[in-house]
């Protein structure tokens, strides 16, 4: 980690009732990077998120703001802010108000709270909407209400927990973009939740894949894409041929009982492993030019390309994305490179991140 | 929308003939000179003369609003904070027990709670007059408050109080300038429910109300025991003229609460 | 002070409400039951509540609660209905409710008046051909009054129901083929039951211990279990009798409370 550290958890749990949604995590953040929570709802994305904001308190292990413990430090005096998947803005209040509360509670000078918040709602393109009632608003607006309430406070993390969930796709599109553009102007911290992984993919500097509590694979949107660690991270980040197989030596794996060279070494000789080949990845061939035949299943036209499955002679399902068209009951080859192949340790129970 | 049936209007219409009726024939007669509810003979505003010389009267009419407001009032108060303690309780046996208990007084016929209270009260030593009957009204009317804030504490969506800690709100900012403003409808429909209900009292009231102090329902029995008398005619004419102006303060202030509370969310 | 002390905080006044007006009048209530009226220990209010005369008021007042309930029913459910249909319905609804802020004892008296002997009632049946009868003082004017009372208690619940009802249902019952009356008894009653037990609830446990209605115009011919109250409280002073009525009248109610649900409705009173 080269620039400064701004957030940090060792070896934190916690607990609601016995059950363990968060297990033994640690890890560390920097200040200005756009940072994103992925997995699955109960993952523990929103504990995490929950924990550095100050609702909750970890059942063991520390969290550190800036190398200080920041236990006991109830949640109105953190320099966090959070944007809520509901967007949680106060139905009797106008836009005005609602961006305006913070600063109010800090006891500012009227005219400071003027500037500030015409400031930023300026940034969040809404001039011009201080008098509107917030059940008048758009869900786009009330999302970039939420945005301006929180960052009128200048926050020096802003916490996101899956904002653009409630909108529809054009929109979060959209939000995409804004969202990742804020984050650059302002320079500071983001932590986003979302169990999106194109959302994640698009806007993070890092990733955290998150599964029942425990930290699955960092790393920055490519190396999670390209080297997923484990069969759980290659599933959820994308559509992939997940496939099982033996490693025979370095630079040589088995699946399908054929034997393919690859880019991938240090594994034991004969190891039980998990071969991931993005659908994208496969070229559509004559059945004579192929690695592997497949029978053609099913077909979907997608706009971008076709997506094409099919099953190979053991019974393997097959996903290919080409923009070459199949027939139904056709047989065609599938073709890959050496680098498409992304081989996997096969998860054990007790192994972590 | 879909048209209502002609034998539907109909049935309608008879229903609320019947309702009102009883209504319309008290204030008609509220002007007969002739002294009983039948014959009308000729209009005459006696009664209503009798009704507004009357000192002893407006002195139980004075009596029962003070009562209505006091108790209304401080009833509000104690049944938004017991909205807030049942609200807060985590654990859902507890906050059952405390659900049931509280309704007991609401789902208890009147004179049950009338007897219960001059027990009490006796037990207590507490004189029976104004102290006994506002004691008695602020006690049926909190169950009824915490039952209308309830729900709408409810229906708030957590993170509400979250983003409130969130920007910076210490507890008692979090309750005054969130929690409470969120509420202000379903507190003062709370009020006006408990307003409501103490005015139209009697059975508990006439429990434990003692001999010096009346209210108006007492009154009005006492009176219509010993059998018609057009001034009661007048007086309940003159009542349901102030509940109309009640009714339509209420809805004003209904319709009017989301707007009031949106301007002055400033502290 | 802490968000946690704070919440504590709360309980300290409700809590002081609950235990001063719910929890020690029922203790009292039940300590009394057990004195006599010169306040020795007994069981004789229960002995005596087990004589046919007490037995009988009390199968009288459940008799009575169950017809006004009942009848509530019948002209209530319809009224509901047909409110949610018309085009105007909060004006409807309001002029349902406003009577309700009338105050009781006013409507009870008018009644004095109506079904008296050359009341608007009489009047009516004059001119039908049946004659003046006497209508005070009977059990019929108990009920009707009664009703009277009662009636928007067991509408406002059932409106509330049929407006919950989402439209959709009926449309995907009449859609599945089912003629309107199929419709209504197999789909829109049901659905609506909550509403009726709510109101049912409502009309019946104050029904069950009226005493005003009772003395101003059924002219204490209709001995109720609430006028058996009010009349040893108030009159006879026998306040150990009056305490052990109240105690069973409350040990059936609670029997009713747990039958039809939960008590969490409003405007039982």
């Amino acid at each position: 980690m080269n620039g400064e550290e701004i957030i940090r958890f060792e070896r934190v749990t916690k607990e609601y009732d016995g059950m363990v949604v968060l297990d033994d995590v640690s890890f560390a953040m920097e200040r200005g990077k756009f940072y994103t929570l992925l997995g699955p709802s109960g993952c523990g994305k929103t504990t995490i998120l929950r924990l550095i904001a100050g609702f909750i308190e970890p059942t063991q292990g520390t969290i550190y703001f800036h190398g200080k413990p920041i236990h006991h430090v109830p949640p109105n005096k953190r320099q966090v802010n959070t944007v809520f998947q509901d967007y949680a803005l106060f139905p009797h209040l106008d836009v005005f108000e609602n961006v305006a509360f913070g600063l109010r509670i800090k006891k500012m000078k009227e005219a400071d709270i003027r500037q500030k918040v015409s400031e930023a709602l300026r940034f969040v393109n809404l001039e011009g909407y201080e008098r509107r009632r917030i059940q008048e608003m758009s869900g786009g607006q009330r999302q970039r209400v939420a945005i301006a309430r929180a960052i009128v406070n200048e926050p020096e993390v802003l916490l996101l927990d899956e904002p653009l969930s409630a909108l529809d796709l054009k929109l979060r599109t959209e939000m995409q973009y804004e969202l990742r553009e804020l984050q650059r102007r302002l320079g500071i911290t983001f932590i986003f939740v979302t169990h999106d992984q194109e959302e994640a993919l698009a806007m993070s500097d890092y990733i955290f894949v998150l599964n029942k509590g425990k930290i699955q694979q960092f790393g920055t949107p490519k190396e999670i894409y390209d080297e997923p660690i484990n069969r759980f991270v290659a599933d959820f980040i994308g559509e992939s041929n997940i496939l099982s197989g033996r490693m025979i030596e370095d630079f040589l794996v088995e699946f399908t009982g054929k034997r393919f060279e690859c880019v991938d070494r240090g594994f034991a000789p004969n190891e039980p492993v998990d071969v991931v080949i993005r659908p994208e990845d496969l070229e559509l061939v004559a059945p004579g030019d192929g690695q592997i035949v497949i029978r053609v299943d099913s077909l979907l036209f997608r706009g971008v390309h076709y997506e094409i499955c099919g099953y190979d002679e053991n019974g393997n399902e097959w996903l290919v994305h080409s923009t070459k068209k199949a027939e139904v009951g056709e047989t065609v080859g599938l073709r890959f490179e050496p680098e498409a192949i992304h081989v996997m340790r096969v998860e054990r129970e007790d192994e972590g991140a | 929308m879909k048209r209502t049936h002609w034998w539907g209007r109909v049935y309608l219409l008879i229903v609320f003939a019947v309702m009102y009726t009883p209504i319309v024939y008290l204030m008609y007669y509220s002007f007969n000179s002739g002294g009983a509810m039948h014959d009308f003979q000729s209009f005459t505003l006696e009664w209503y003369r009798d009704v507004l010389s009357d000192d002893r009267l407006l002195m139980i009419v004075l009596n029962t609003l003070v009562i209505a407001l006091l108790s209304a009032a401080i009833a509000t108060i104690l049944g938004v904070i017991g909205a807030l303690a049942i609200y807060y309780v985590k654990r859902q046996r507890t906050k059952n027990a405390l659900l049931a208990l509280n309704n007991v007084l609401i789902v208890s016929p009147d004179v049950i709670i009338g007897a219960s209270f001059l027990l009490l009260f006796t037990v207590a030593g507490i004189k029976l007059g104004f102290t006994s009957v506002l004691l008695s009204h602020i006690a049926f009317s909190v169950p009824i408050v915490v039952l209308m804030v309830l729900p709408k504490l409810e229906e708030m969506s957590p993170t509400l109080i979250d983003a409130a800690r969130d920007l910076g709100a210490g507890p008692w900012q979090v309750l005054s300038s969130v929690v409470l403003p969120f509420l202000a409808p379903s507190i003062w429909a709370g009020f006006f429910m408990a307003l409501t209900y103490s005015l139209d009292d009697f059975a508990v009231t006439f429990f434990v109300t003692g001999n010096g102090f009346s209210t108006l329902s007492v009154e009005i029995y006492s009176r219509a025991r010993q059998g018609i008398s057009l001034s009661i005619n007048a007086l309940s004419t003159l009542l349901f003229l102030f509940t109309m102006l009640l009714v339509i303060g209420y809805y004003v202030l209904s319709q009017k609460g989301g707007r009031m509370y949106g301007i002055g969310g400033r502290k | 002070m802490t968000e946690r002390a704070w919440r504590n905080w709360y309980l300290v006044p409700y809590g002081i409400w609950l235990v001063l007006f719910v929890i020690a009048p029922i203790v009292f209530l039940l300590y009394e039951s057990f004195l006599d009226i010169d306040g020795h220990w007994t069981v004789a209010n229960y002995e005596k509540v087990l004589t046919p005369i007490y037995l009988k008021m009390m199968a009288y007042s459940f008799w009575y609660a169950f017809l006004i309930t009942l009848v509530s029913l019948l002209i209530g459910y319809p009224t509901a209905y047909w409110l949610t249909k018309t085009r105007h319905k909060q004006l409807w609804l309001l002029l349902l409710i406003l009577p309700m802020w009338v105050n009781l004892l006013l409507k009870v008296y008018a009644f004095l008046g109506l079904f008296g002997t050359y009341g608007l009632a009489n009047a009516l049946l004059q001119t039908l051909g049946v004659g003046p009868r006497q209508l005070l003082f009977t059990d019929f004017s108990f009920v009707f009054v009664s009703v009277y009372i009662f009636i928007p208690f067991m509408v406002l619940p059932i409106f509330n129901a049929l407006e919950e009802l989402p439209p959709s249902l009926i449309d995907a019952a009449r859609d599945l083929g089912a003629s309107a009356w199929t419709t209504f008894r197999r789909v829109v009653f049901p659905l609506t039951l909550g509403g009726v037990k709510a109101g049912c609830q409502a009309v019946f446990i104050p029904a069950l211990s009226l005493f005003m209605i009772t003395r101003l115009v059924a002219g204490n011919r209709v001995i109720t279990l609430g006028t058996a109250i009010e009349q040893h409280f108030l009159v006879t002073q026998d306040w150990g009798m009056g305490a052990t009525i109240a105690v069973v009248l409350m040990a059936a109610m609670a029997v009713i409370v747990v039958l039809t649900g939960t008590g969490r409705k409003e405007g039982s009173r």
